[in-house]
């Protein structure tokens, strides 16, 4: 069955409504951006203990989620399940989104945004970042020629090849961002191997939930036709993922608290009088696992749009603050410097951190800059079928 | 289009040349030494920021600490003083020795936002 | 002793002394370099170092310390920074042993590592290190992306995080970038010892040459028990310190 894919029209009042909301979002944060290069990091709660502050957590939490939304282009080219191909191409456009959002907030957050340039030109290939700076660039490129295979139906045969490399591609580049933490060995929140696999599985559930809210949202407002197989299909792999994250979660934890020279980062997490226990316990794993599991998985929200869509919500909220506790937490909890010795004066306690305004606001500008480019490229080019009906996306199904 | 360009890049350079045709003027060490330090006047208008890239690479990783293309020389021979007041100006304040260059051709000046735009305290005047 | 220097300072022993390099004590410049020292790259045959013996210095040294560091280079002053914001390249420092309950003071700043992990992680090269072991920001090349600032293990860097003006004439620093103890490289580089080094008036801090077997503190680091903090981590660092 031929799949047919149609431009958005995007000239109804609710289309230039959202393009309004998400362009004041993206005014502001960059009104926020001057006011802080302008002045300085002193304006911002940053320090030089809590060197990487709220940008830096929606940063790297689009980043991570950008990987991840591209799993179902993978899905559906990798391990070929017909079902989500048709969703293929908006898989590629919202993974592109999520990543220039990510990385415009990550390069607005420099101290010398002005010398970007210097970023690009100057390597030292010893260096994560450098890596994954090439990194980001190839996935632009990657994922584009994947795009365009998918769009050129004299490509078309080449797009599960491109789908391949896209999909190890990525696999690299958020072992990559994880990995941007594994090099601080003097850090004992960051002493975890662990790290990089939790971000892979970190990355599949954040970007399919923001796939997920993106994909009910254009069809309900464009009046397309989604039918139950899809959206349940996709609810259940949140779910799987959701439960995966937790896991690891679990393990990495455990594991630490076992592990003499890490237990005293641990139980300030866990257990500590800081905001983040309280975070953790009840923004991580309540608000953004066990309750996002239990509207997915009660029999009676099956199939109920609403409560996925608030589930999806979670997810995302419990991912930043997942992200706020790993590296804010991660540095607000101060260096073993003398192992075996207590210091009283000059270094150490936990440092304090109160993010600005500003910082909040280029950090949604993030988001509002992901969205927004979603929005015009679904108007411009034909990234969603017309319709992703039961008979459509699943012929075999019986209704 | 490459015409234009052209014609475009040749004025910008002629005022360039224009603005300083007359020799150094000014209450500074360069304008009132009969010495010439720099070999080629013209040289040195043009090729400043590489001579000036190339020592900078040399001091900081390499530790060659000549006076020759040292930004701080720059400063210390060109800074003008203020007549009245005996203090310097920044050479990058307004018509100043940088400046006045550098905004008539609208190229920012990345230097001064880390190095001091006036001779420092030990300074004491040329050799 | 002889373990924790480098391999190379013994094989270098019988060509040090052509250099007339002479020992450097500290507060006293000893050094006499040839005229034409300044012209040269600098090489891998010195390794500058420092050795702080904190049984002997006291806490007014230490302070006396950090004074001359803000005095040649003009940090700490920053007028918007607060509390941890304001650049830091020395402080001091006081540690108590747990188990005998020893309170000690020490000052710490970059430890110059020989293998440094903010030089590893910089994405631009900007955190280098120089021939003869001395770490420093390149800040023509510094974007401000603070990533060695989270792989320092000694929180030994600091951000500019406002605008400067009126900086010290041998110190350019400016909003935006990363900045850290530099050994005062520019006098290294004259043959001077370090402000720290010479605001103490006696042998508790000892600068000079790691290689050269004649210099003092290559001779006092082969007779007295050093350490290196967190010497784990294995970074070999250029300042070392006894009695702690
Ligand atoms: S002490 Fe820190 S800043 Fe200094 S060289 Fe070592 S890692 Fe780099
Ligand atoms: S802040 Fe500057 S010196 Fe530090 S890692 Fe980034 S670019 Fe390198």
């Amino acid at each position: 069955m031929n799949i047919r894919y149609e431009q958005i029209q995007g000239r109804s009042l609710g289309f230039y409504a959202l393009v309004a909301g998400l362009g004041v979002l993206i005014l502001a944060a960059l009104g926020a951006v001057w006011h802080m290069e302008h002045n300085g990091h002193w304006v911002t709660g940053m320090s030089n203990r809590i060197v990487w502050g709220m940008p830096h957590v929606f940063a790297l939490f689009l980043i991570v989620a950008a990987s991840g939304a591209l799993n179902v282009a993978s899905i559906s080219s990798v391990f070929n399940k017909k079902l989500y191909k048709p969703m293929s191409r908006l898989s590629g456009l919202v993974s592109l989104a999520l990543l220039a959002g990510g990385l415009m907030i990550l390069v607005l957050d420099l101290g010398r945004p002005d010398r970007l340039i210097v970023a690009m030109t100057e390597y030292n290939f010893k260096s994560i970042f450098a890596w994954n700076i090439i990194l980001y660039n190839g996935f632009f490129v990657i994922v584009a020629i994947y795009l365009w295979m998918m769009f050129e139906r004299r490509m078309n045969k080449f797009s599960s090849k491109a789908g391949l490399s896209a999909f190890t591609w990525r696999l690299i580049l958020t072992t990559g961002t994880g990995s941007i933490f594994g090099f601080l060995v003097a850090r004992q929140a960051y002493d975890a191997v662990i790290m990089a696999p939790m971000f892979i599985i970190m990355s599949f559930a954040f970007g399919l939930a923001f796939f997920i809210l993106i994909l009910m949202a254009s069809y309900k407002w464009t009046d397309r036709p989604l039918g139950d197989v899809v959206v349940n299909r996709l609810g259940n792999l949140l779910g799987v993922f959701v439960a995966a994250v937790m896991y690891f979660v679990a393990v990495k934890h455990l594991g630490n608290l076992y592990l003499a020279e890490n237990a005293g980062v641990e139980n300030f997490i866990l257990f500590g009088e800081y905001v983040y226990s309280d975070l953790f316990w009840y923004g991580q794993i309540i608000l953004g696992g066990l309750i996002p599991m239990a509207l997915i998985y009660h029999p009676a929200l099956r199939s109920n749009r609403s409560t996925l869509g608030l589930a999806s919500v979670l997810v995302l909220i419990g991912g930043v603050i997942q992200l706020y506790i790993i590296i804010v937490g991660g540095q607000a909890y101060p260096m073993e410097m003398f192992p075996g010795k207590e210091i009283l004066e000059g270094y150490g306690g936990i440092a304090a951190y109160t993010p600005s305004l500003a910082e909040i606001m280029l950090g949604v500008g993030g988001i509002a800059v992901a969205l927004i480019a979603v929005t015009f490229l679904v108007k411009f080019l034909p990234f969603l079928p017309e319709s992703l009906a039961d008979e459509v996306s699943d012929p075999h199904h019986k209704s | 289009m490459y015409r234009f360009l052209v014609v475009f890049i040749g004025f910008a350079f002629m005022s360039i040349a224009n603005a300083y045709e007359n020799p150094l003027t000014g209450n500074s060490e360069a304008a009132k030494s009969s010495k010439q330090y720099h070999e080629n006047v013209s040289v040195i208008r043009k090729m400043h920021p590489e001579f000036l890239n190339h020592k900078r690479d040399k001091t900081l990783r390499q530790g060659v600490r000549t006076e020759e293309n040292s930004l701080k020389g720059c400063v210390n021979c060109h800074a003008n003083k203020d007549e009245t007041t005996n203090e310097y100006h920044s050479v990058n304040d307004k018509d100043q020795f940088c400046s006045d260059c550098h905004q008539q051709v609208s190229v920012s000046v990345d230097c001064f936002s880390c190095h001091r735009t006036t001779p420092g305290a030990s300074y004491k005047g040329v050799r | 002793m002889s373990k924790t220097l480098n391999r190379r300072d013994f094989i270098k022993t019988t060509t040090a002394t052509t250099a007339s390099v002479a020992t450097i004590a500290s507060g006293i410049t000893l050094t006499t370099f040839a005229a034409n020292a300044n012209e040269n790259p600098v090489t891998n045959e010195k390794r500058w170092g420092m050795l702080i013996d904190t049984n002997r210095l006291t806490e007014a040294n230490i302070d006396g310390m950090v004074t001359a560091c803000k005095k040649e280079h003009g940090w700490g002053s920053e007028a918007h920074s607060t509390g941890d914001q304001k650049s830091n390249w020395i402080r001091k420092l006081k540690v108590k042993d747990k188990a005998t309950g020893k309170v000690t003071s020490l000052p710490l700043m970059c430890q110059h590592c020989e293998e440094p992990p903010c030089v590893d992680v910089c994405p631009t090269n900007a955190s280098m290190k120089r021939e003869d072991g001395i770490v420093l920001v390149d800040r023509h090349l510094c974007i401000g992306c603070r990533y060695c600032m989270m792989a320092c293990p000694y929180d030994a860097r600091s951000f500019v995080h406002e605008d400067l003006t009126d900086q010290k004439e041998d110190m350019p620093r400016g909003k935006g970038t990363v900045e850290s103890c530099t050994l005062c490289v520019h006098k290294v580089d004259k043959g001077e010892a370090p402000a720290c080094v010479a605001s103490v008036n006696s042998d508790a801090v000892i600068f000079g040459d790691l290689y050269d077997a004649n210099s003092k503190i290559n001779q006092t680091l082969k007779k007295v028990q050093s350490a290196q903090i967190r010497a784990d981590l294995n970074l070999n660092t250029g300042v070392r310190y006894s009695g702690i």
